[in-house]
């Protein structure tokens, strides 16, 4: 019997907001899509496309990378610098053959519970659309 | 085309100079369509320096690839600088080192070459194949002078010519110190044609082609070694603790390591192509490069390796920069 294909989705949440959404989303019992497994990091600013790259890889069928509104970081520009990096690394993607839409970013801030929600919804809905990530994923022979 | 005399010279009054190491430019190959790097210690190494449409070598790799050995007691640090031999776009990665500050202004002495354009090894040889005596390669006004076994061949330039000399728009040495000849005017114009013309594919088609290509990879890093602007102490590729790609040859791990090194180049990458004419496998790296090198100047309006005092690319940002993309 083939199993239902579900999404696999690696969520880099940023500790000050997006994380705090995620966390207002559970607390406030909104419910979501159990596909994605969340990482804090300290600011989205730390989200290495080295990661992405690397969650690709080792199986995740996508990844969404959450920061706070601009203009909102903790750290003042590291949300900044996160949306022009990714924009490279989208291009880089969808030059490749991958499907930029497996790297999903978001704005999400303490208090929008919600719209977290809103978005694990939506990026899962695109992603079980994709399919499962056969591009490079690693294989252990061992 | 350039008077080799004068360059001779310029690298004769570098090299006396008290302060300078040794000056780095090229020389002829032992055989065949070569030139190779060739470094001055002593002014009469100088002799040997030369400039054809044969240096297509990109030498501002050298000063990055000065060892730094811990010091012995006593012993003062070498401070004295470094002389390279530049063409246009050579300059470009210079400058783009010292906005990263890889490098003082104050350590290289840089000579620049106006260069119209110079012969891409692979296309010669397979125009010539089997050659191993020493040739000569004239340039003349649009045409190669091609001398092999004493009978000279006029061959158009565009059959010769790297991508990168094809849409080249800075002929001329974006920053140096001296100046061989005269500045040349060009009209040339990056148009992205092959990017474009490789965006219309499918997804699928795309995939398709970059998996034969991934597939190819040996990983030796030549491309790595070769580019100017590959510097890090300790490559995220060499990295062991955590070890982000793992050395096994496979389309995984070789599909990580060239999408890396295309996004580490992005904002960087000045199009020397040397990292495509190293690669023993013949895969086209160039290609992502110019992709990213495409987008960012429609995205950001930035250009790698034009001036030193700007920031580094993925360093800044604007407030306004595109994010349609983010949820």
């Amino acid at each position: 019997m083939k199993e239902k294909f579900e999404p696999n989705i690696i969520g880099f949440l940023c500790n000050w907001c997006s994380y705090a959404g995620a966390d207002l989303a559970g607390t406030s019992r909104i419910q979501y899509p159990p596909n994605l497994k969340a990482i804090r990091v300290m600011c989205s600013g730390r989200v290495n496309p080295i990661f992405v790259i690397n969650a690709l890889q080792q199986g995740a069928d996508g990844v969404l990378i959450g920061g706070c509104h601009p203009g909102d970081c903790h750290y003042e520009r590291g949300n900044y610098l996160a949306r022009r990096r990714m924009a490279v690394l989208k291009k880089l993607l969808e030059h490749t053959g991958i499907d930029p839409n497996r790297v999903r970013m978001t704005w999400v801030s303490a208090a929008e519970g919600n719209k977290f929600a809103e978005v694990v919804k939506e990026v899962t809905e695109d992603i079980r659309k994709l399919g499962p990530m056969q591009h490079f994923k690693r294989e252990n022979k061992w | 085309m350039v008077d080799e005399k004068e360059l001779r010279d310029v690298v004769k009054k570098t090299i006396s100079r008290d302060d300078v190491k040794y000056v780095v430019g090229y020389e002829k190959g032992t055989y065949g369509f070569q030139a190779t790097p060739c470094f001055a210690y002593k002014p009469e190494d100088a002799e040997k320096f030369i400039f054809s449409p044969l240096c297509v070598h990109n030498l501002t790799v050298f000063p990055m690839l000065e060892e730094k050995p811990p010091l012995r007691k006593g012993e003062e640090p070498d401070t004295r600088k470094i002389g390279v031999v530049v063409k246009g776009c050579d300059s470009r990665a210079i400058v783009q080192i010292l906005q990263e500050k890889g490098l003082e202004r104050d350590k290289v002495v840089i000579i620049g070459i106006p260069c119209s354009g110079v012969i891409d090894p692979k296309k010669i040889e397979a125009k010539f194949p089997g050659h191993i005596k020493k040739v000569e390669v004239n340039d003349e006004d649009d045409k190669f002078a091609v001398t092999v076994d004493g009978k000279t061949q006029k061959i158009p330039k565009d059959e010769l010519m790297p991508e990168k000399c094809k849409t080249c728009e800075y002929p001329n040495p974006v920053l140096y110190d001296i100046l061989i000849g005269k500045e040349i005017k060009s009209k040339k114009k990056e148009d992205y044609k092959k990017v474009n013309a490789f965006e219309k594919k499918s997804m699928k088609e795309k995939w398709d082609y970059w998996e034969k290509q991934f597939e190819k990879c040996i990983r030796c890093y030549a491309c790595r070694n070769a580019c100017p602007l590959c510097y890090c102490k300790e490559c995220m590729v060499d990295q062991l603790n955590p070890q982000w790609v793992r050395r096994s040859v496979n389309l995984s791990e070789n599909t990580a390591w060239n999408l890396l090194r295309a996004f580490h180049l992005a904002g960087r990458c000045i199009g020397c192509e040397q990292c495509e004419r190293a690669c023993p496998m013949g895969i086209p790296l160039m290609k992502l490069n110019k992709k990213i090198e495409k987008e960012i100047k429609e995205m950001f309006e930035y250009e790698a390796g034009i001036s030193a005092e700007e920031k580094p690319l993925l360093a800044m940002f604007k407030p306004d920069d595109p994010e349609e993309f983010i949820l």
